[in-house]
C-alpha cells in the first residue's frame, strides 16, 4: 500500500493568509490532525516575502510597494526576499512529521531530499534541474527555484518558489538596493543568474500544467501518492486568526 | 550606531547593527537572510551578546556554546562568521 499524502491546491489569496495558512497546516500536522501535506499557491496581489531574520526596513521599498498595490510580509523561514508574482510565480509548502524516513536531523540533508521532488518535476516539464546548497534549484547554473525550511513541534515545514516568469527590473524597483547607481548592475546580476520555467522552454507553461508535473515529481521522489483534500476547519479557524493577529500585523513584519 | 555587512563566502548575508561602549557590545540587532533553528534563538542570541568585549575568538566561542546548549543550528553563517562581521560593525566606530 503505497503511502497517501494530503494535496491542497489553494488558488490565490493575499500574502497574510498564504503565510498564516502554511504555519496552520504545521501545527495541524503536529497535532496529527492532518497527514503530511503537499501545498501549492499563488500570491494575488503580488507580494514580497522576507526572511524571519531581515529588516523589512532595509530590504523591502515598503512606499514602492505601497503605491502598486504589493503586499509585504515576514516568513516563518530564514532565508531572503522573495518577490512573488500573481502570474509569474509558483509556491509549493509541505509538512511534514520530523520522524518521517525523508527527514534526516541534518537540516542540509533534508532540503536536498525534499527539493528533489521539485527536481523531477522540473525533469518531467523537460527541464534539467540541480540542487545547489544551501537551499537553491538551478537549470544550467541559473536559480529557478529558492526554498526554506522550519522545524517546530515535531514538524518539517518547508515551502519554496518557483519561477514561471522573471522580471529583474520589477523586483528591484520593489527591494531596497544599496544605491541607485548600482541598480542597474544587480538587474543584470539577476538577469545573469537567474531563470525561469518558461524561458527555459521557450513557451508559456501554464499553472495547472506545472502543477501537474510537480505532483509527479513529489509522488515519484517520495514514493507517496498525493491525494487531494481541502483543509480542514481547525486550518481555516487558526488561518483566520493567525493572518489577522500575526502576518497581518506592524509587530510582526516590522519587528527586525 | 556602527553598521557592517558580511557575505559568507558560499553562504549568505550577514548583516549587523551595534552600539559600543568601551569596547562592549551595548546593543546589536542581527540580521540577514541565514537560516537559524529555532527562529526565536536570534533574540536570546542577540540578548546574551550584550556586556561581551569586542573580541572575535570570545564572540565566536560564545555563540557557538549557546547554539550547542539550545542544541540550535545555523545554516549559511557560522559563529565565527557572525563575530567578524560583529567586529566589524564595531570598528566602524559604533
Amino acid at each position: 500500500m503505497v503511502e497517501e499524502w494530503r494535496l491542497l491546491d489553494t488558488g490565490v489569496h493575499d500574502a497574510f493568509y498564504n503565510m498564516a495558512l502554511d504555519e496552520a497546516m504545521a501545527t495541524a500536522r503536529s497535532k496529527n490532525l492532518v497527514p503530511n501535506t503537499v501545498r501549492f499557491f499563488r500570491w494575488g496581489p503580488s507580494a514580497v516575502s522576507i526572511g524571519h531574520f531581515q529588516s523589512m526596513e532595509e530590504e523591502v521599498d515598503t512606499a514602492a510597494c505601497d503605491e502598486g498595490g504589493v503586499d509585504y510580509v515576514r516568513r516563518i523561514t530564514g532565508g531572503g526576499a522573495v518577490y512573488h508574482d500573481l502570474e509569474g510565480e509558483l509556491t509549493y509548502s509541505m509538512v511534514i512529521n520530523e520522524d518521517h524516513r525523508l527527514v534526516s536531523q541534518d537540516i542540509q540533508k533534508t532540503y536536498q531530499t525534499l527539493c528533489s521532488a521539485l527536481i523531477l518535476g522540473l525533469d518531467s516539464l523537460g527541464i534539467p534541474a540541480e540542487f545547489k546548497p544551501i537551499n537553491d534549484i538551478l537549470v544550467k547554473g541559473k536559480k529557478i527555484s529558492g526554498n526554506a525550511q522550519t522545524r517546530r513541534m515535531g514538524v518539517v515545514h518547508q515551502h519554496g518558489t518557483i519561477l514561471l516568469e522573471v522580471d529583474p527590473a520589477l523586483m528591484f524597483s520593489l527591494l531596497k538596493v544599496p544605491s541607485e547607481k548600482i541598480r542597474d548592475k544587480l538587474i543584470k546580476a539577476v538577469e545573469e543568474r537567474v531563470t525561469s520555467i518558461n524561458s527555459c522552454l521557450g513557451r508559456r507553461v501554464g499553472f495547472e500544467e506545472l502543477k501537474g508535473a510537480l505532483k509527479e515529481g513529489f509522488e515519484k521522489a517520495f514514493g507517496i501518492r498525493l491525494v487531494p483534500g481541502q483543509p480542514i476547519d481547525f486550518e481555516n479557524s487558526l488561518a483566520a486568526k493567525l493572518r489577522v493577529e500575526k502576518y497581518a500585523t506592524r509587530d510582526w513584519n516590522f519587528r527586525r | 550606531m556602527g553598521k557592517a555587512t558580511y557575505k559568507v563566502k558560499g553562504g549568505k548575508l550577514i548583516k549587523i547593527q551595534l552600539r559600543e561602549r568601551a569596547d562592549k557590545i551595548q546593543e546589536i540587532k542581527i540580521t540577514g537572510d541565514f537560516f537559524l533553528h529555532p527562529e526565536e534563538l536570534i533574540e536570546e542570541l542577540e540578548e546574551a551578546l550584550v556586556g561581551k568585549p569586542l573580541k572575535e575568538q570570545d564572540l565566536a566561542e560564545s555563540i557557538r556554546r549557546l547554539m550547542q546548549e539550545r542544541g540550535a543550528t545555523l545554516l549559511g553563517a557560522s559563529p565565527e562568521d557572525l563575530a567578524k562581521c560583529i567586529l566589524m560593525a564595531g570598528g566602524e566606530g559604533g
